[in-house]
């Protein structure tokens, strides 16, 4: 009992505590969102239009897609290349999909409203990339407040070798992503309604065994510059992909891609970046306004959020044995048949290849 | 004849009687002097034969008190008669001493401390009429006694929390150990120990202070006009004067705290001649660290201790020589992959000397070092960030006394600056892909001449006008980018580079101070003061957070980023009421800063070999008015202090993308316009005291997001406008008890504190930030440092 008491005499200072706090926040403004990437990877590249609205959980505004605009790309070659918007999912623009960015060429986005308002970025220059020599995987566990287990996950650790004749600013995102799934179809139960009032299971005779294609999604932001390696072989936290229990079963697949993006770019993603992480320590930054590279060409005071990316990107694929991992969840049971989940099918993808 | 002679003889027993009755001493050769006679002195306490600094010598014959100084030593002139001195001292029993003075000549006095008396606790530790009579303006001199009145932080006193209590002095928040005084930011005071500057004065990120207080013998801050002899820091010098050791026998000190333990010793090297006093305090919070389940805490790791040393020899009545050293270290491990550290070590060298009756000089010289560091051991490219600042210097000054009340000091004084902003080092061991990378060192040269005369015309007036001449340099060697002309500092601008070598001068500026300060007296317990002065500062610290913490960025002024320039206008007015017992004062400022730093939206300031890319100059504006009540006297004690003020900011450029808050005035970080503290303590008996403190002050300023957007899969804040929203109020009280338990040999004899912080819990908020977390709309947290009610005990002996 005193041991305990004494331990919290000595941990109290340090047991700061974050809750929510609710603010009043002044309706927000209706500011054209750019969101978009063309690359020198395959397309169609996508580039999504929003309206940002007000901030906060009480008073949340949506974030609407801003639809029939005409956007479109132009290459400093005088080429253009008009962008088609999604029929059912508005605002997102697409290229066709056989057009890449060409390293070394520069590029601009152009955007007309429906209310006939014309907005431009800045241009960006696409960079080329050296190649992703290879993948390190290194399993990572994260504490978690209030519970036993720990969240884990796997890190994807980019080997590459940095050009030394230029400055390079890398970004990194993963692509799609297939896994074996496993379930247990003989452990189907359904939920008991007037027909099948019976709490037992009723297994199923199909199936086991299922890929599972995914788009990860905000598993955080992956950048370097090369001031502190330039010229080096380096490696660098490239992705996370958190192990939920089914992930890492059996194999999983992704695609880990690795973009060179302009410098202006890089701090932008720096600042996007900087704010995700913010965890209210004494030592975060102030916030900061995050400006972007798009600009309305009828009102220069207009202020237009996000970013127009143009970078030349390169791939690699990775199979991750769930049995080299040195820690993985215990497995969550899915008790029905594997097809039931949403993205699975029984057939692997062609390349499927671990 | 015979007659005559037998009166005579009479005359001189009745002389020699009533000698013997009063016991007066005859003090000094008598030659003859009629006027102008000169007698010194020293006071010391009896027991430890500490010097008693700050205590009062009264001559009610002329109505006239003087102020012990740093040393323990007065001086007195007068014409030759008898008198009836009194020497007083908090917590010590008044002395009343007669003499007869007949010519120029020295006393020494011993004080003995008297044991808490009921009805005569006093807690000036100065002259009572000081407040009035002095012409320094804002010069608030704190004994230790004072401090020692006030709640202790986790069991001990805490200097620059105490000093925060304070008119006009505040602190952003619980974390934080930097000291905004009018206005200014934490980087524009000047903390001294010893006359040695010390850089980061902080353990555990700035939750308590580094100054071991057994080794302090009291705190001066001078935050209006400053004296000439101080200068390179824009807002406030705290001069922190170290404790000598006893030359007449040992003795030693032990603390124990539920956080911290401290040993002190002291006595005599040579007895009568060199006295030592040594002290060292540590945490143990790591033993228990690795004890707890929470996963966070079990994997984190946190050290700290500091450590001092004086020697003081007062080789002859006129020269002392004072030796101090003061380490202090901290090391700071999150879930054991990151490792902050830092760590001071200041050595000074102190000469004083009184040549003859007008004249004294001192003479200092100082070596201090700063070093910080952060150690990666994640796995990944691990690395060890090291940085740090070497400043040493030497400082002189001579006084000329014309009389009494009218003196002059000249002096000057040289500094050397060696800042190492950063260096990257891949660590050993471990295959890293990391290059090294070092920012270059950087070197400057601060040096100053000043002058100061202060005199009274009468009774009524006083005054005090001087001015210091400061010069700085910058030199190399160094590797400066040049930037195309009209166009905004930054990296895509660089239009080429100068190479300087070893010691060729960069830049230079010089800029003169003046400072002055008019007293008038209305009567003996009310006055107005009026002051003014400039001060420069060559030395900055960039930092994108609040605090001082050690992943800042000490920065000297160069071709690119100029010298800080504060100008303050003050008045005053000061009353004491009921003989001294009630001590009251209205000082109201103006204060205007040339060349405050500001960053660019989210400025990266780590391994930035050319940081003027991620800053803009600003301008600094602050004005307020602090009201203070305080009772000096009876079984209560304490102050009031209310503040009301604004410092606030304007970035103004040519070029639009640097403007912040469209070029309007907007709050600093550190603007809490209105800031009460409230302070009391009570003695209960002669043994038990209870203390409370409660501070209440306006929320700082924040930015509040304009909108959210969606970028990436992020939903993502759009913050515009500045600190242009705020926290909400910070209000807190602490309470402690303390008992002295005096049992004579007794197991529990010594002082015990019992605190509490935070009496009732209130979730302070230091920051409040926005965050989008998975599967829940973005939102806004707040983060409190102190969320609950944290009590300490504390036990201390003397011996």
């Amino acid at each position: 009992m005193l041991r305990k008491f004494l331990y919290l005499l000595i941990i109290l200072p340090l047991a700061s505590c974050i809750e929510p706090y609710s603010v009043t926040v002044e309706e927000g403004a209706q500011l054209l969102t750019v969101d978009g990437m063309i690359t020198s990877g395959p397309g169609p590249h996508l580039i999504k239009l929003t309206r940002s609205d007000t901030y906060g959980s009480v008073f949340e505004g949506l974030i609407r897609p801003v639809g029939n605009a005409t956007v479109i790309i132009r290459d400093d070659l005088g080429q253009v290349t008009f962008l088609s918007e999604n029929v059912e999912d508005r605002g997102i623009y697409a290229t066709p999909a056989d057009f890449s960015a060409t390293v070394g060429r520069t590029y601009t986005l152009q955007i007309q409203t429906i209310d006939g308002k014309v907005y431009t970025s800045l241009p960006e220059r696409v960079e080329s990339v050296p190649e992703i020599k290879d993948i390190d995987l290194k399993v990572i566990k994260i504490a978690v407040e209030g519970e036993t287990l720990e969240r884990s996950g796997v890190q994807l650790i980019a080997e590459f070798d940095d050009p030394s004749d230029q400055n390079n600013f890398y970004f990194w995102k993963t692509g799609e992503s297939t896994f074996v799934l496993k379930t247990r179809p003989d452990l189907y139960t359904p939920r008991p309604s007037d027909t099948n009032t019976s709490r037992d299971p009723q297994p199923k005779d199909c199936c086991i065994t299922c890929y599972k294609t995914e788009q990860l999604g905000n598993e955080g932001i992956y950048l370097a510059q090369d001031d502190n390696f330039n010229g080096l072989s380096t490696s660098a936290a490239a992705g996370f992909i958190e192990d939920d229990g089914n992930r890492f079963v059996d194999t999983y697949r992704t695609d880990l891609k690795q973009f060179s993006v302009s410098q202006e770019a890089y701090r932008f993603l720096r600042l996007v970046k900087q704010q995700t992480e913010i965890s209210g320590s004494v030592f975060d930054p102030p916030p900061a306004n995050i400006r972007g590279n798009m600009i309305s060409l009828d009102d220069p005071e207009e202020v237009v959020l996000g970013y127009f990316i143009a970078a030349g990107e390169i791939s690699k694929r990775v199979y991750i044995d769930g049995n080299q991992l040195d820690y993985r969840q215990p497995e969550v049971i899915i008790p029905d048949d594997c097809r039931e989940v949403e993205g699975a099918q029984l057939e692997p993808p062609l390349d499927w290849n671990p | 004849m015979k007659k005559l002679l037998l009166v005579f003889f009479l005359l001189l027993s009745h002389l020699g009687f009533s000698q013997t009755e009063v016991k007066r001493e005859v003090v000094g050769r008598d030659i003859g002097q009629l006027k102008g006679i000169k007698i010194s002195g020293r006071i010391i306490d009896e027991i430890t034969g500490d010097a008693l600094v700050g205590a009062t010598v009264t001559v009610p014959e002329l109505e006239i008190n003087r102020i012990t100084d740093n040393n323990g030593s007065f001086e007195l002139i007068l014409d030759r008669a008898e008198y009836n001195l009194q020497f007083r001292y908090v917590g010590y029993t008044t002395i009343d001493y007669p003499i007869t003075a007949v010519g120029d000549g020295r006393i020494s006095i011993k004080m003995l401390q008297e044991d808490f008396q009921l009805d005569d606790v006093v807690i000036y530790g100065s002259d009572p009429e000081k407040n009035i009579r002095s012409t320094d303006m804002g010069a608030i001199t704190m004994s230790m006694n004072t401090m020692r009145e006030l709640p202790p932080f986790l069991g001990e006193v805490d200097i620059i929390r105490s000093m925060a209590t304070l008119p006009g002095v505040s602190q952003v928040g619980e974390a934080s150990a930097g000291l905004n005084v009018r206005g200014g930011g934490a980087d524009q005071n000047l903390i001294q120990f010893a006359g040695a500057p010390i850089y980061n004065p902080t353990h555990l990120f700035g939750l308590f202070t580094s100054f071991n207080a057994d080794a302090v013998n009291g705190v001066t801050l001078y935050k209006s006009v400053i004296p000439a002899r101080f200068g390179g820091r824009g807002s406030s010098i705290l001069d922190i004067q170290p404790k000598a050791g006893s030359i007449a026998k040992w003795g030693g000190d032990l603390m124990v705290s539920n956080f911290s333990g401290k040993v002190g010793f002291n006595g005599p090297i040579v007895k009568d001649k060199v006295s030592i006093r040594g002290g060292f305090r540590g945490s143990y919070i790591n033993w228990f660290l690795g004890a707890l389940s929470n996963p966070d805490l079990k994997n984190s790791q946190a050290n700290f201790y500091d450590g001092n040393l004086v020697i003081s020899a007062p080789i002859s009545e006129k020269n002392e020589f004072t030796y101090s050293y003061y380490t202090s270290y901290d090391d700071f491990a999150f879930s054991s992959d990151t490792t902050v550290s830092w760590k001071n070590n200041s050595h000074s060298l102190q000469w004083k000397s009184i040549v003859n009756d007008q004249i004294g000089f001192e003479v200092l010289g100082y070596y201090t070092q700063y070093d910080y560091s952060i150690f990666n051991r994640s796995g990944i490219n691990d690395f060890d960030l090291n940085s740090g600042i070497k400043d040493y210097g030497i400082k002189a000054y001579l006084y000329y006394q014309f009389s009494e009340t009218n003196k002059v000091t000249v002096g000057g004084d040289f500094k050397n600056l060696e800042l190492q902003p950063g260096d990257l080092v891949p660590s050993m061991g471990e295959e890293s892909g990391i290059l090294p990378k070092k920012v270059q060192d950087e070197f400057g040269r601060e040096s100053g001449v000043h002058f100061q005369h202060e005199f009274e015309i009468g009774e009524k007036f006083g005054m005090s006008y001087g001015a210091r001449y400061d010069m700085y340099s910058y030199f190399g060697p160094r590797i400066v980018r040049q930037y195309g002309e009209n166009q905004p500092i930054s990296d895509g601008n660089a239009i080429g580079e100068t190479t300087y070598g070893d010691g060729d001068e960069i830049q230079n500026y010089t800029g003169l101070g003046p400072r002055g300060s008019l007293r008038y007296s209305f009567s003996k317990s009310s006055s107005i003061k009026l002051g003014y002065n400039k001060m420069y500062q060559f030395i900055h610290l960039i930092s994108n957070t609040a605090t001082i913490a050690p992943t800042d960025v000490w920065k000297l002024s160069d071709n690119f980023l100029k010298p800080q320039i504060v100008d303050q206008v003050s008045f005053g007015f000061y009353n004491n009421f009921r003989g001294n017992i009630f001590e009251t004062s209205i000082e109201v400022y103006y204060k205007d800063i040339q060349n405050v730093i500001e960053y660019k939206d989210g400025a990266n300031l780590i391994l930035q070999n050319n940081i003027e890319t991620e800053l803009v100059p600003a301008n600094g504006r602050a004005y307020g008015v602090e009201l203070y009540v305080k009772k000096n006297l009876g079984r209560l004690t304490g102050w009031v202090s209310y503040t009301y003020s604004r410092s606030l900011r304007q970035v103004i450029t040519p070029f639009e993308e640097e403007i912040i808050n469209d070029g309007d005035w907007y709050a600093s970080n550190f603007d809490k316009p209105h800031d009460v503290t409230l302070i009391g303590n009570y003695k209960v008996s002669t043994n038990t005291s209870i203390s409370a403190t409660f501070g209440y002050s306006t929320g700082r300023p924040v930015t509040f997001p304009e909108a959210k957007f969606d970028y990436s899969g992020n939903s993502l804040a759009y913050f515009n406008r500045r600190n242009e929203q705020r926290l909400p109020d910070f209000h807190r009280l602490d309470l402690a008890v303390n008992f002295k338990l005096n049992g004579k040999g007794k197991f529990f004899d010594g002082d015990w504190t019992f605190s509490i912080l935070n009496v009732y819990g209130r979730k302070n908020p230091f920051s409040l930030f926005f965050v989008d977390q998975l599967g829940a709309p973005p939102q806004a947290l707040k983060l409190a440092v102190l969320g609950v009610p944290l009590p300490s005990i504390s036990y201390s002996i003397k011996f």
